[in-house]
């Protein structure tokens, strides 16, 4: 038998994966509609919702991951009010930031547009606050602003930070440095005029604990 | 954010699988749509937009045998059935995305990728509806026709609105290109690349260069654009449109046959190898396309007498070569009676296909079957529901019939 390559299989697993994800989810939204209102175990469904939703956009993350790797993705850049794209963000994951009791925001001037492939920045956006969520003792900020020819998006909290000795625990035991690999990838994808996007793992000033900022070219 | 009302709004909803039809119904119905109208095929939608007109589509990519969403969006939006105020939203999943975005020429307003939550559906609607109303002036212009106003209308609405810059610029130059102000368009679409390499303006300045004859030029565009989105196929479409212009006829042909073979179900390219071939005189290749285009028809826009008739005229001149086979003329009499079936009102189709009929007896030595269908076509004349034959085909026939 001709030996086939085990990161595609192991995507198109994913893929079935996810599928089952999403009609799982489905099916909760059914139950959840079929129960009476402030039930006993509306917290529970909710828990279990949330963790399908996170097991689902780690799935959407892993096969970007993958195309990135392979070269098979083909980026997609528009322009964005981040106005709208990260009240987009925030909206999608604030009820699992609630369920942990941290607060999630985003700030930004109301005018600032910026270029990027606007899926792979979701991805990159959920994966880093999914990450802050471990973290964060009270409070996730997402800022964007423009420095110089660049969109910084960062994901801030208020957590202990970046150290050098968790960083590598990280990328060794955890999901994290998948995550951080993948967001890694996701910049440098965005090219313009020469200028490749990048990351930087910084400490958050307004915060006090871990700074994650992207930087896309503009 | 403001709510969106949708309690005036007609809705339709084009999904195959029963479970996520059921649910998207529930999440359009307490949204308050007025009304929602059910398709479970891309050809059942196209019958229900024939007939009404919907503020929303709601569509799933992925419809089961039939057409999928893109291939419905794209021949709606082609042949005008849905003006430009309606707004589009394509459902996914994570591997159909790709073609969606990938197809460049005929986007839809927006999608939203599987699985989703009723708030996340009703969010992604109230904005694209609002973006809608915002270039709502913009969109009545071109449905109207009226592009001078058109291109005013958006360049207002850039003005108001940074960050419909990109929609706007977009409309602006599709304008002039319909305009036929190919070199304004030219300079708009550069001007945008000058910046930022998007791929909808790089596919309208290589269209800009195909009209001002910079075919050259415009053909490396195309290659460039194939190069960076593997589901644009339409660039195909207009390589050989470049070929055909260089009088590279063959290479032309070759071009779309690749092209067909990515997208088989496209009626318009399948047209277009058939008309090609025919001018190059492959008459196989050509009744393979137009027996395709045929098939295709039915269910689509494009469902006119052409269609059927270069189908028959390929018989007529496939048989004058060689004889064809009983299969082949079994084919021809399929075709021939769906002419019959949905065209014959019209007295020019009608004699064209009296006249290929015809020359199909005539070139299998079928005397009797010519002068009888002959005896048809003149008794139609003088019943004034067919037009005459011409003097060219009088002539002919008298002569073959003589022998």
């Amino acid at each position: 038998m001709k030996k086939m390559d085990i990161s595609t299989i192991l995507a198109s697993a994913i893929h079935e994966s996810k599928n089952q994800v999403g009609t799982l989810l489905y099916q909760l939204q059914g139950l959840k509609e079929s129960l009476p209102a402030n039930n006993a175990n509306e917290k529970r469904i909710t828990v279990i919702e949330e963790s399908l939703k996170k097991l689902n956009d780690e799935w959407v993350e892993y096969l970007y991951l993958y195309k990135l790797a392979s070269n098979g993705y083909e980026l997609h850049v528009d322009k964005f009010l981040l106005d709208e794209f990260l009240d987009d963000q925030v909206f999608a994951l604030l009820a699992s930031a609630n369920a942990k009791n941290l607060e999630l925001s985003y700030h930004c001037d109301s005018e600032l547009t910026g270029f990027f492939d606007e899926r792979l920045m979701t991805a990159v956006v959920g994966t880093a606050v999914y990450n802050a969520l471990r973290f964060a003792r009270s409070e996730i900020q997402i800022n964007a602003s423009l420095e110089y020819d660049f969109l910084v998006i960062s994901i801030e909290d208020d957590g202990q930070g970046f150290t050098a000795k968790q960083e590598d625990e990280e990328f060794l035991e955890s999901n994290t440095g998948l995550g951080l690999y993948f967001a890694k990838l996701s910049a440098s994808a965005h090219v313009c005029n020469d200028k490749e996007g990048f990351l930087r793992k910084e400490k958050s000033t307004g915060l006090g604990g871990a700074k994650l900022a992207i930087y896309l070219p503009q | 954010m403001r709510k969106s009302d949708f309690s005036s709004q007609k809705a339709l909803l084009i999904e195959d699988m029963a479970e996520a039809r059921i649910m998207q119904k529930k999440m359009l119905s307490d949204f308050g749509f007025e009304t929602i109208e059910i398709a479970m095929k891309a050809e059942t939608a196209i019958d229900l937009l024939k007939t009404q007109s919907f503020d929303v589509i709601l569509s799933d990519y992925n419809l089961g045998n039939g057409k999928d969403g893109q291939q419905l969006l794209e021949e709606v939006r082609y042949s005008k059935l849905i003006p430009n105020t309606t707004t589009y939203l394509m459902v996914t999943a994570e591997t159909s995305i790709e073609m969606v975005m990938g197809a460049i020429e005929f986007q839809p307003d927006g999608y939203i990728t599987k699985p989703f939550s009723q708030a996340v559906l009703q969010r992604r609607l109230s904005k694209l509806l609002e973006t809608k109303h915002k270039l709502i002036d913009v969109n009545q212009a071109l449905d109207q026709k009226n592009l001078p106003k058109a291109i005013a209308e958006a360049y207002k609405v850039m003005e108001k609105y940074p960050s419909l810059e990109g929609k706007c610029q977009r409309v602006i130059g599709e304008c002039y290109l319909e305009m036929k102000e190919y070199q304004q368009a030219k300079s708009l679409f550069s001007s945008i690349l000058v910046n930022r390499k998007m791929p909808w303006a790089l596919f309208g300045e290589a269209r800009a260069c195909f009209y001002l004859n910079q075919l050259e030029q415009s053909e490396n565009k195309f290659r460039q654009l194939m190069l960076d989105n593997r589901f644009f196929v339409s660039a195909y479409d207009w390589l050989a449109k470049i070929k055909i212009a260089q009088k590279d006829n063959k290479a032309a042909q070759v071009i779309l046959v690749d092209a067909l073979e990515r997208s088989p179900k496209n009626l318009l390219r399948q047209m277009e190898l058939g008309r090609l071939s025919l001018i190059i005189e492959d008459y196989p290749t050509a009744e393979f396309a137009f027996r395709r285009a045929v098939s295709l028809a039915k269910h689509s826009c494009y469902n006119t007498p052409e269609v059927y008739l270069n189908h028959l005229l390929t018989f007529a001149k496939l048989s004058e070569k060689t004889p064809i086979s009983s299969r082949q003329k079994e084919t021809f009499q399929i075709t021939l009676k769906k002419v019959h079936q949905l065209f014959f009102d019209d007295p020019s189709v009608r004699a064209k296909s009296y006249s290929y009929e015809i020359s199909v007896f005539l070139n299998s030595n079928e005397i009797n079957s010519a002068k009888n269908t002959f005896q048809l076509w003149t008794q139609d004349v003088e019943a004034g529901i067919a037009v005459a034959p011409t003097d060219k085909q009088s002539s002919q026939y008298t002569l073959a019939f003589e022998v």
